[in-house]
């Protein structure tokens, strides 16, 4: 049993055995646990180090990045979009109208957007167009009914406003004396109840939609000859439609997107925006064969005349051999229209900030457009300048295209202008003929880069004087005894008729009967003959050709000119100097051409037509063709009457 | 406790790590939900696997601007180098298959094109197309410097870049305007409030930190790892241009106040004189230029330039600076070839040297030398009567280009400090009495030339 007992000896060895190496290996674990943990902590912490610094790398390049853009390529200028009118979502608008002796406004939403109280000035019915769905004010006119005619643009127009527009209408002091049935029957058509029965002096609101509804209208009659009806104020409410209902159902293509910005901001320009059938707003005319002029830059100088930017760019734009690309449109003051005109058709516009007034204005205007235009095409060695009431003739570009050749050889030239001053239906006739002339005739011409940018840009009229650009392009200094070249039927015509310059009767007398080419693809005849040698050889020949007239007879008469076609005449008048041009101005007068000043002189030898024959005038004996005067004819002297008269223009 | 203690510890670390990793995990899927890996690939310097996608993203490009004729040339600084290196090889086999992909694959963010704004118009089209093609692009557009002068016109903004992206990698086409003084130019890339400043990494832009100006390419086409595209005929010579290429444009806004205060001088002479001063800048950059002298407007007709943006009608001369380091023996008798004789020559190369060449009815041109010193340049100046000599200091200053009378020409691109330098803190204020060895602020009395050396450091002709 004994053997059976632990052996204390034993154990303790066993134990200790067992003891020490638990112990050894309890140590070696440790060692190894100690290693491990240690490890596993540093491990950890480099994870943690390498996660940290990772995400401040992470966050600064973000950042970074967004510091940079912020710094470097930030725009320092803030765009901020000015809208043009409060954006309302209200359905329903304020409409306040006023008509009264010497003061009309209108107001939208309480904000005015019309106030006139002027005196002598605006008198007439004033006429608003709000746009049915945003509330926009998209036309104002003033037709001044008080005078004749007025109320027939006044027709025309409304006519052109598309159905839905919101109208306004309010008098002020007079617009009954000339307002004629038609007039008041349109206007009774758009619901008025009183605009047929208008009257001297009456004052009068109306608010209507065209085609629709009524939304108000106020009337107070003129108690006596002498005086005028009382004020008016016309409060109502105008009830908006939907954005779709406003506009057209038009195909979605880049053009309709144009049309449908320009219908939604502007009315009064009749079917361009009219939903069933638009009139065309892109043209693509007949390209031109070897068209000289394709890469002439093209300048549009226009001021606040939206409705004429919009007729001279259509006509410009169907021109042959046109380059839409080249075309610029240098609008004078930040008006919208006119550049929403320019957006309309796709091309680009320029607005220029006013300097100066009057004549100096636009002399300024024509500078920085005519400077802007070499910066812009650098390349170009010529440009087309052209203004806002101007047509352009179909062939306009052909008719440049032929003779652009000669600015650039012959030096002795100043210009190509598309003007002939003297070319009325009566005077003008052969659409491929070309002359040389001593005066500029601008509208619609072009200038040589070099000419411009070695002469007239460094010596151009400052702004304080108030001096004619085209003035002073006339001037000796200028000049320099240089000619342009000009058709014998215009490639231009002008249609203006307000204006700096410019009123009706004015037009009516001198610009109204203007000869203008449409005839398209003109071959103009014997171009090289309008070099400076070879046109006197051409002159001298057609001298020689001509029959001398009969100078016993009057030459205001039209029985001066034998009633034949095609036949060269010639008749002398006395010119006693190169500046002498008594005789001459007389002669333009009664043969009703222009006389204003002189125009259209080469060498004191005028060029027309008269009765289909070639009619030349030689000043003698200050023109060098004077040679050709048979010695038995006297010069015709006409003398001035005896009071001045007559208007510079 | 200790063991406790420890396995705490560990613990902790490890929900610590796993924590990290977490947010590891997190960055990632962040920036990879951005579809931008630029700020992340950036900070890893990995971009492995790209290779062939900017191949195909060019070749897409390419086929895209083909569809609508539009002539881009590529003026990627990374490859055109890497070009420039091949180009006797490309140049002889222009249209050879390459064995490799050697060009188009190194990864990069951007491929930079470039376009001229004239052979080019209708834009809506190209976006569409592009869009459909997988491209997001991006239009950067500023005004028209063409525009800015001294009449105040505003148009409309013309486009300066343009980005289209497309997976990883991004074409960057910077629009060319040609501009008077037959030179091209590009513009800044700006952003605008409303863009997003994230759609590519904008500060790895080769263009648009700066306008540039630049000489028109001549171009060749050739075909790169099977890729037919235009690059410049000299890749060399256009990178050597990029380097200086930076474009200042002139002060229109602050001459226009100068002339509000100072009305310009409209007299027959002061006319004459700008234009006998425009014809000889235009000749004496002809023939610098075709020595290859890099010269800049210096003294008046800079001052000129950047406070009026004009000739100074009463300055008389026409002043240019150049570094002796790029005199040439040949400028002397180019200048008298064209027609404008030696006036004076003051100094020597080694020191203060100075021409004047006669031009036009008393218009005469003066080159002065600048000599560079640690930490600041002068140019000398040498009274003829008594041998004086006078030292000009101008703290240091590097080219950039500008517009001038329809001339590209350099000026100090640290201009302010120039003028002031010359002219002191009232140059703003015209002075028609100037005094060249009193006037100047920075005029400093610098010896007297030896007797000896009089006939060859002061000639008079």
């Amino acid at each position: 049993m004994d053997e059976w007992k632990p052996n204390p000896a034993i154990k303790p060895h066993k134990k200790r055995s067992w003891y020490l190496a638990w112990k050894y290996k309890l140590m070696n674990q440790r060692a190894l646990r100690k290693l491990c943990q240690t490890g596993a902590v540093l491990f950890l912490l480099v994870t943690v180090i390498v996660n940290i610094k990772l995400i401040l790398d992470t966050r600064r390049a973000a950042y970074e990045e967004e510091e940079e853009s912020a710094q470097d390529y930030d725009d320092e200028m803030l765009n901020v979009e000015v809208p043009r009118h409060p954006v309302n979502n209200k359905k329903v608008l304020d409409v306040e109208v006023y008509s009264s002796r010497s003061k009309v406004y209108v107001a939208v939403d309480g904000t005015t957007v019309l106030e006139d109280e002027a005196r002598e000035q605006g008198r007439g019915i004033h006429v608003i167009v709000l746009n049915q769905a945003t509330g926009h004010v998209m036309a104002k006119r003033v037709f001044d009914t008080y005078s004749p005619h007025e109320d027939e643009a006044m027709v025309l127009f409304l006519n052109m406003v598309a159905r839905g527009r919101i109208l306004i209408f309010t008098v002020k002091d007079e617009g009954s004396f000339h307002l004629k049935d038609t007039a008041k029957n349109v206007l009774k058509s758009l619901g008025s109840q009183v605009a047929p029965f208008l009257s001297w002096r009456d004052m009068w609101t109306f608010v209507g939609k065209k085609g629709g509804e009524v939304y108000g209208e106020k009337h107070a009659k003129s108690p006596a000859l002498s005086t005028w009806g009382d004020p008016v104020l016309l409060k109502t409410e105008v009830h908006l439609t939907s954005v779709e209902d406003a506009e057209c159902h038009w195909p979605d293509t880049e053009l309709t997107r144009r049309r449908k910005r320009f219908c939604s901001k502007v009315e009064g320009y009749g079917s361009v925006c009219s939903c069933k059938d638009p009139t065309p707003i892109e043209f693509n005319p007949d390209p031109l064969k070897d068209n000289k002029v394709f890469d002439v830059p093209v300048a549009v100088i226009a001021g606040n005349r939206p409705n004429y930017l919009y007729r001279m760019l259509r006509s410009l734009l169907s021109a042959q051999g046109v380059n839409p690309q080249m075309i610029t449109v240098f609008i004078d003051g930040y008006y919208e229209e006119p550049m929403d005109v320019v957006e309309l058709f796709g091309l680009s516009g320029i607005q220029h900030t006013p300097i100066s007034i009057k004549n100096a204005r636009v002399s300024q205007h024509y500078k920085a457009s005519l400077t802007a235009t070499f910066n812009l095409f650098p390349d170009a060695k010529f440009a087309v300048v052209l203004e806002e009431d101007l047509d352009i003739s179909v062939d306009f570009f052909s008719f440049l295209s032929q003779s652009i050749h000669l600015l650039e050889e012959d030096e002795s030239l100043y210009c190509i202008s598309a003007w002939n001053d003297q070319g009325y239906e009566h005077t003008a006739e052969d659409p491929s003929l070309l002359y040389r002339v001593e005066t500029m005739p601008g509208l619609g011409w072009v200038l040589r880069k070099n000419l411009y940018k070695d002469e007239l840009e460094p010596k151009w009229p400052t702004p304080e004087k108030l001096w004619d650009w085209d003035m002073w392009m006339r001037m000796p200094e200028q000049r320099k005894g240089r000619e342009c070249i000009i058709p014998d039927i215009s490639r231009s015509y002008h249609f203006g008729i307000v204006g700096l310059n410019m009123n009706g009767y004015f037009h009516e007398a001198y610009f109204k009967k203007h000869k203008f080419n449409t005839v398209p693809n003109v071959q103009l005849k014997n171009v090289e003959s309008l070099r400076k040698d070879a046109y006197e050889t051409e002159i001298l020949r057609l001298l020689g050709e001509a029959e001398v007239l009969d100078h016993s007879k009057n030459p205001c008469e039209d029985s001066f000119v034998p009633d034949t076609e095609g036949r060269v005449y010639v008749m002398f008048i006395r010119m006693e100097q190169e500046a002498d041009f008594t005789t001459w101005t007389q002669l333009a007068k009664c043969l009703h051409i222009w006389d204003l000043d002189v125009r259209g002189n080469h060498k004191g030898l005028w060029r027309l037509f008269r009765k289909k024959n070639h009619f030349l005038v030689v000043g003698v004996p200050a023109s060098p063709y004077s040679s050709k005067k048979p010695l038995s004819v006297t010069p015709i002297y006409m003398e001035p009457p005896a009071k001045e008269e007559g208007a510079v223009a | 406790m200790q063991k406790i203690n420890k396995n705490v510890v560990l613990a902790l670390l490890s929900l610590t790590s796993l924590v990290f990793l977490l947010f590891q995990l997190y960055y990632y899927k962040f920036y990879l939900s951005q579809k931008n890996g630029a700020v992340f690939s950036k900070v890893r310097g990995s971009q492995s696997g790209q290779d062939s996608t900017r191949w195909h993203v060019v070749r897409k490009f390419l086929g895209l601007i083909s569809s609508h004729n539009i002539p881009v040339y590529l003026i990627d600084p990374l490859i055109l180098r890497l070009v420039d290196k091949d180009i006797e090889q490309i140049r002889s086999s222009p249209d050879g298959p390459s064995p490799e992909c050697k060009y188009f694959c190194a990864p990069r963010d951007f491929t930079t094109f470039a376009l001229l704004d004239k052979t080019w118009k209708h834009e809506v089209g190209l976006f569409r197309t592009a869009e459909k093609m997988g491209f997001q692009w991006l239009k950067i557009v500023n005004k028209d410097p063409r525009l800015d002068g001294m009449d105040d016109l505003s148009g409309t903004e013309i486009p300066l870049h343009y980005i289209f992206k497309l997976a990883s990698h991004a074409i960057h086409l910077v629009v060319f305007y040609e501009r008077s003084g037959n030179y091209l130019w590009h513009g800044p890339l700006r952003l605008k409030q409303h863009m997003d400043r994230k759609f590519v990494p904008f500060r790895k832009l080769h263009f648009g930190r700066h306008p540039g100006a630049y000489e028109k390419p001549e171009l060749l086409h050739v075909s790169i790892d099977d890729l037919k595209v235009q690059i410049p005929k000299n890749p060399s010579s256009f990178l050597e241009e990029m380097s200086h290429s930076r474009f200042l444009e002139c002060r229109y806004k602050e001459a226009r106040a100068f002339f509000q205060l100072y009305p310009d001088d409209a007299s027959l002479d002061a006319v004459e004189f700008r234009k006998k001063a425009k014809s000889l800048l235009h000749l004496a950059a002809l023939t610098l230029n075709n020595l290859g002298v890099k010269f800049w407007l210096s003294s008046g007709t800079c001052l000129g330039w950047y406070r009026q943006c004009n000739v100074i009608p009463h300055s008389k001369d026409v002043d240019l600076g150049v570094f002796i380091r790029d005199y040439k023996a040949d400028i002397i008798p180019a200048f008298q070839k064209a027609g404008l004789p030696l006036k004076h020559k003051f100094g020597k190369v080694d020191d203060s040297l100075e021409l004047s060449f006669q031009g036009e009815d008393d218009v005469k041109l003066d080159i002065f030398f600048f000599y560079e010193e640690d930490d600041h340049m002068w140019n000398g100046g040498t009274q003829a009567k008594s041998g004086k000599k006078f030292k000009y200091l101008f703290p240091k200053f590097t080219l950039c280009w500008t517009e001038f009378v329809e001339l590209k020409v350099h000026v100090p691109c640290e201009t302010l400090q120039y003028v002031e330098a010359n002219y002191g803190p009232d140059w703003k204020v015209p002075v028609k009495m100037w005094d060249w060895k009193s006037s100047p602020s920075n005029v400093q009395y610098n010896g007297v030339w030896p007797v000896e050396e009089w006939d060859d450091v002061i000639q008079i002709y």
